[in-house]
């Protein structure tokens, strides 16, 4: 039944079919209880099938190439999909928040993924996919949830605040001071998810990486070193990543005499 | 019009958009506000008061014409200095969260005061006295005020900043008759002080106005120039 490969008890078609049945459980709940989620769970699980094993294929050749420019180049792939995922999840946010959500979180991805890689854990050749791809993808993935949740607020609070907004520009403020408040708020909405999760982390909850690590055979303290750089990595580069797409997209909502564009003054599509 | 023009606007356009067309809201519309006078700004709902008066104040995105302060136009000034020297009150009171001290002192917590001194509190208990304001504290929270009483606090906000020219807009509309008499007091001494003020009112005239005028079609008609105030 379960074969142990390098520490690790290995998967089997049979042992994944028996934990879909716990999905079809929840969908058959779902039809009984006219939830109107059983299309979507259907849709994800088969989703979940489709991109994971092609992963696990597309790892397992990266690995075997070791080229770093395939390395860089699946870290560029990574960065320009959670771009377009932001995108679409800020519907307020003003054209050309694309390329600066790309920007910040390219910046970010780059410095924090390989400042770990090269610095802290000193992997050896420095491009090693192994420890660069996993890495990247959750400085990447983090980062985007922080800037979608701040770059959401931000849009969404100046609108709900233009009468404030309209009164500091009266007084003389700069876009910057009219829009700080926001700003602010904003900065706060996208990194509280990130410092929840570093204050529960080993009380409530294994996190990921290190429960990875566990199962896959490691030992425990070993796991924990890795599971602390890649919080405080998490944190560090959510926070760059939200305060630099921040800095490049608030002022798109202002004209160039410093006045708040509200709704009527807008020339983009709403 | 008054002459030996404070602030003076020439051939203000502004084509906003409603009900997906575009209106001509200001059609190139010309005013001067004189040092010691007050305008009374009338018309219909919707005519486009307070267009004008964010067109004045440098506030209104896609605006064009020429303004100019003291006969120095408007981009030899720059934008913030601008709006500092003719400044606008909007008619929805904006209080943000803080005591009615911090309300009062926030237009010092701006760059473009960074070299001025904030009022102390004595300046501050004064101007509250001079808005019947004389139980609300300074430590108090502004947004637990009423509509009157934050619609005060926002006109003391502004007035604190020795401003040239006061743009108002409908500043006695949540005044009960004692609070609007006490604030057409402030006004006649700012007038009086050389400043200039633009008020746009949906009131009979109170006396006050020096000069009145009709705004409808985007174009602006004097109805009355009266005596000084």
């Amino acid at each position: 039944m379960s074969a142990a490969v390098g520490g690790v008890i290995a998967i089997g078609p049979l042992q994944l079919a028996l934990a879909t049945v716990f999905v079809v459980f929840v969908g058959v709940l779902s039809i009984r209880l006219s939830l109107g989620i059983t299309r979507d769970l259907a849709l994800a699980t088969v989703r979940t099938y489709i991109q994971l094993g092609v992963l696990g294929f597309v790892l397992r050749w990266v690995f075997a190439v070791d080229s770093p420019w395939l390395v860089l180049g699946l870290v560029l792939l990574m960065v320009i999909v959670a771009a377009r995922i932001l995108v679409k999840r800020s519907p307020d946010a003003p054209p050309g928040v694309f390329a600066s959500a790309a920007l910040s979180m390219g910046l970010t991805g780059f410095i924090v993924t390989f400042a770990v890689t090269g610095v802290i854990v000193r992997v050896e050749p420095w491009y090693l996919p192994q420890y660069v791809i996993p890495l990247a993808g959750m400085v990447i993935g983090n980062s985007m949830n922080g800037i979608a949740l701040s770059i959401e607020r931000v849009f969404a609070d100046l609108d709900r605040r233009e009468g404030e907004v309209l009164a500091l520009t009266a007084l003389g403020a700069t876009p910057w001071e009219a829009a700080h408040p926001a700003i602010r708020d904003a900065l706060r909405a996208g990194l509280i998810p990130t410092i929840n999760s570093m204050a529960a982390a080993g009380i409530v909850f294994i996190p990921g990486m290190m429960s990875g690590q566990i199962l896959a055979g490691a030992d425990p303290v070993t796991a924990t070193g890795y599971q602390i750089v890649v919080m405080l990595m998490v944190a560090a580069a959510t926070a760059m990543g939200s305060v630099i797409a921040l800095l490049l997209t608030y002022r798109r909502r202002f004209s160039a005499d410093g006045v708040y564009l509200e709704k009527g003054f807008r020339t983009d599509a709403e | 019009m008054p002459q030996n023009a404070l602030l003076n606007a020439v051939g203000l356009v502004a084509v906003l958009r409603a009900d997906d067309r575009d209106v001509r809201v200001l059609d190139g519309i010309s005013i001067a506000l004189a040092a010691g006078t007050l305008t009374d700004i009338t018309g219909p709902s919707g005519c486009g008061k307070t267009t004008l008066l964010r067109a004045l104040a440098w506030l209104l995105p896609g605006a064009t014409g020429t303004l100019s302060l003291d006969g120095v136009p408007a981009r030899t000034i720059g934008a913030q200095q601008w709006r500092s020297s003719v400044a606008l009150l909007p008619q929805r009171p904006a209080i943000i969260s803080g005591s009615v001290a911090d309300n009062l002192r926030l237009p010092w917590t701006l760059k473009v005061r960074h070299a001025q001194h904030p009022p102390t509190e004595q300046r501050l208990r004064e101007a509250l006295e001079s808005v019947g304001l004389d139980d609300v504290g300074l430590d108090r929270d502004a947004a637990r005020l009423s509509v009157g009483q934050q619609a005060r606090v926002a006109l003391l906000r502004v007035l604190l900043t020795e401003p040239r020219v006061l743009l108002l807009d409908e500043p006695d509309a949540a005044l009960d008759e004692a609070s609007s008499q006490a604030v057409a007091v402030l006004l006649r001494d700012f007038a009086r002080r050389g400043g200039a003020v633009a008020r746009v009112r949906h009131h009979p005239p109170d006396g006050l106005a020096s000069c009145r005028v009709s705004l409808a079609g985007g174009c602006i008609t004097l109805l009355a120039e009266e005596v000084q105030p």
